[in-house]
């Protein structure tokens, strides 16, 4: 427990860190937000005010100074091209990307743990050739293809499942799982495809143990010896693993946001970058810095259940 | 063990059965539900006329406000919430005579008043349509019902300005009680009312049951929704699934098939824009006329429209489109002529190691123009660099003047001074090259105070020689725009702006 209070606090450097370089990388950019925002009709005295209203004109570490202010009372801002507050922005955003990070990593482990396991388990067979095959397209075939050609077989060929049409979970769960099915199928299969290898050569590992030959000296089952005994103890590099994709994914899914027409956050990020929209980018890179945090949190708490001889704090011995 | 092995083959059948079952359901459309979809090519930065900058904006404008005058389908200027105007012998003052029946979407009236404030704040320095608006010396309101609006010159242009964002009428109320929120909660007196918007997804309107337009000006649709849909492609399967109903962009490569679509069709319509790039003319490199000439003379037009454009574009070299006014035969591009540009730039001491790079976006379009060009120029002798930017950083080295040329396109207006002015007057903002030719500033000058058509297409005319002459810009094309519309969508009225006017389109099976 001490040591989970230490981490949450040794995230704000970290946070720090990262907002620090944001701001910078963004101030960086050639261009301003007003020429952006206004585009190649506007007069030079449109753009010349409209960056004064925004506070370009202010130095650099007072409109850091000012921003950091603004967090500290909860505030993320408002979006430079039409002032909406971040904060709602984000809130619209977000729940679509989490619901596609999941749905992507459910479907990554459906096909991932089987095959894995199964390969695991007949090393050099066929079952291990027809999964470790299934796992190289995973890898090699490009998630927006797959997409595409999954819309046009399903939504344009059959007509089972929409092109496009993000529905909130909220609003409608039918419509919203047939909109996302597509999606999350896509990149999940992607990512089902690095989780299966660590999955296969992890349990490989440990089917080489000892306690492994002692299991099936005394008689269990080989379901019980891989799902039991073997997958478990195999776990760890997989959690590492999983953790690493989920992380990613966050804003890592524009792709994908872009092809099925969800309005996620990834693509809020792509999108205010190239409108300059520096208070959004901000905002929004610094919800990704608490996510990843946050997952690494869980994954090594996840450990503690997975491997009891691991614990989070220092034992006194 | 086994119960978790059972239970994932029992989840997956679930969401099978989930899936296909309801599936079925969407295809059946047999009545309309009054929703009308329509996609954008980009989500509309900011929804209010007077900050505007954006065409996609424009596009959500036709159902949410009205302007003072339209244009109608061959491109002349009609009535809309204008009934009638009078133009004094000196073009100096303006009478428009409004209609009195119209109210804003928030119940307030529209009045001489609302025109005035709508003006005046057009004219501010924070406003996107100041350049448009910067010849006016006063508007004020003779009753309700009459505005009267005083230049400082002549200004030919002014009616067509009218037509478009500077004429959009905005809730005087509205702009007040939500200042630099207005474009979150836009109040217009159009045919539709603003409901919703999602950023980055889309905005839905809803019809307005008081609209002024009644018959065949009544709205028709119960609601519109403008889906944004960034890549063509992903609008064109959104298409032919029926997730959409009109697609505001397709992808031109692929023209041929939709012809003899079953569930759709197209409608090539061309634009009063035009497309090229800038040279710099304050580098060494392009200093001379004669270089800039042969590198013109290089380009094989045609080509690339075919090529890089599958045809769905007009090859020009003027800034005129042909359905303006000002549009002569001479736009017609001459063949390439390599022989007359190696002796060009043989006298102009260029013949050997001339290199410059042009600068570009990401659009694969324009990717495939700039390699064509390379070729091109590669059998001038030239070397030709391409760099590839994000439209931001473009606009930015164009303000800069940080290229040597630089690919930038207009989406045109009605008036051919506003497809010019600000782009090749001298110092004007959008005059990225530096051109600046006293000639040809004072032929715009005289042009834009003329009240006679035809003395005004002559001195445009002439416009257009010296530019051909000079080259500080290489016109290459006038685009046109590829709109896809299911088969039961019905009327749709193509605008001489490009504008899709969603009041008369609607749905039927018949």
């Amino acid at each position: 427990m001490r040591n989970l209070v230490f981490r949450l606090v040794s995230a704000i450097p970290v946070l720090i860190l990262v907002s620090v370089m944001v701001f910078s990388l963004l101030h960086l950019l050639p261009g301003d937000p007003a020429t952006a925002i206004l585009g190649n009709e506007a007069s030079p005295e449109a753009i010349a005010a409209l960056n004064e209203k925004l506070g370009m004109n202010k130095p650099i570490i007072v409109q850091y100074g000012d921003w950091v202010y603004n967090l500290f009372h909860g505030n993320l801002g408002n979006s430079m091209v039409d002032n909406t507050p971040v904060t709602k922005l984000i809130a619209q955003r977000l729940p679509a990307t989490l619901e596609l990070t999941v749905g992507a990593f459910v479907v990554a482990i459906i096909i991932a743990l089987p095959s894995g396991i199964l390969s695991a388990a007949r090393p050099g067979t066929w079952i291990d050739h027809v999964c470790t095959f299934i796992s190289m397209l995973g890898m090699s075939i490009p998630h927006f293809w797959l997409g595409m050609m999954m819309i046009l077989f399903f939504a344009v060929k059959l007509g089972l499942l929409p092109a496009s049409g993000y529905v909130s979970l909220t609003q409608d769960p039918v419509a919203n799982m047939e909109a996302m099915i597509m999606p999350m199928i896509a990149t999940g299969f992607r990512q089902s495809a690095v989780l299966m290898r660590m999955v296969r050569s992890s349990m490989l590992d440990v089917m080489n143990a000892d306690y492994i030959r002692t299991a099936v000296a005394k008689g269990l089952s080989e379901r019980a010896v891989l799902v039991g005994q073997a997958l478990r103890n195999a776990m760890i590099p997989v959690v590492t693993t999983s953790g690493l994709l989920i992380a990613s994914l966050l804003g890592g899914l524009v792709i994908t946001e872009t092809i099925f027409s969800i309005p996620g956050f990834g693509k809020l990020m792509i999108d205010s970058v190239f409108r300059r929209d520096f208070t959004t980018v901000q905002g929004s890179i610094l919800i990704v810095a608490v996510f990843v945090i946050i997952v690494n949190i869980i994954v090594d708490v996840l450990y503690t259940f997975i491997d009891p001889r691991i614990k989070l704090d220092k034992e006194d011995k | 063990m086994i119960r978790k092995t059972q239970f994932i083959i029992f989840f997956m059948v679930l969401l099978c059965l989930l899936v296909s079952g309801c599936g079925s359901q969407k295809t059946s459309q047999n009545e309309w539900d009054g929703t009308l979809k329509i996609s954008l090519r980009a989500d509309p930065p900011r929804l209010d006329p007077c900050y505007s900058a954006a065409v996609v904006d424009r596009f959500v404008f036709q159902g949410l406000f009205d302007k003072l005058v339209d244009l109608d389908s061959t491109g002349k200027i009609v009535p809309m919430l204008a009934e009638s105007w009078d133009i004094s012998s000196d073009g100096l003052v303006y009478t428009l005579h409004l209609r009195h029946d119209v109210k804003f979407h928030d119940g307030t009236d529209f009045n001489a008043d609302a025109v005035v404030f709508n003006i005046n704040e057009g004219r501010k320095k924070e406003s996107n349509r100041k350049s448009e608006l910067t010849f006016v010396n006063d508007v004020k309101a003779l009753n309700d019902d009459t505005v009267q609006i005083t230049l400082k010159k002549p200004f030919s242009p002014f009616m067509s300005v009218l037509t478009d964002r500077a004429g959009m009428i905005r809730s005087p109320e509205a702009v007040k009680k939500y200042g630099v929120d207005f474009a979150r909660h836009p109040v217009g007196t159009g045919p539709f009312v603003f409901v919703d918007r999602l950023k980055g997804d889309s905005i839905t309107l809803e019809k307005n049951p008081n609209y002024w337009g009644k018959g065949d000006k009544a709205p028709k649709a119960q609601r519109i929704i403008y889906k944004i849909i960034e890549d063509p492609n992903i609008a064109l399967v959104n298409l032919k699934s029926g997730q959409i109903d009109f697609a505001d962009y397709l992808p031109f490569n692929q023209i041929e098939s939709y012809k003899t679509d079953p569930v759709f069709t197209v409608s090539d319509e061309p634009t009063l824009g035009f497309s090229g790039f800038y040279l710099n003319i304050k580098k060494d490199t392009f200093a001379d006329t004669r270089v800039r000439k042969a590198i013109e003379l290089l380009i094989d037009r045609d080509a690339i429209v075919k090529v890089a454009l599958s045809g769905v574009a007009t090859p020009g070299r003027t800034a005129y489109a042909p359905m303006s006014f000002a549009w002569t035969d001479f736009d017609k591009p001459h063949k390439p002529d390599i022989a007359q540009a190696r002796q060009l730039l043989q006298e102009a001491g260029k013949d050997q190691g001339l290199s410059f790079s042009i600068c570009t976006d990401t659009n694969p379009i324009n990717g495939t123009l700039v390699q064509m060009l390379q070729k091109m120029m590669r059998d001038g002798g030239i070397d030709m660099q391409i760099e590839k930017y994000d439209f931001g950083t473009l606009l930015a080295k164009g303000k800069k003047g940080s290229f040597d040329a630089l690919m930038v396109s207009w989406s045109g207006r009605i008036d051919p001074d506003q497809n010019i002015y600000t782009w090749l007057y001298s110092d004007s903002s959008n005059n990225y090259c530096k051109y600046n030719n006293p000639e040809f500033d004072q032929i715009l000058d005289e042009a834009r105070v003329s009240l006679d058509m035809d003395k005004r297409k002559a001195l445009y005319s002439q416009a257009s020689e010296i530019l051909d002459r000079d080259i500080p810009y290489v016109f290459l094309y006038h685009a046109h725009n590829l709109y896809g519309m299911r088969r039961d969508v019905k009327g749709y009225v193509p605008s001489p702006d490009g504008m899709v006017k969603p009041v008369s389109m609607y749905k039927s099976t018949d």
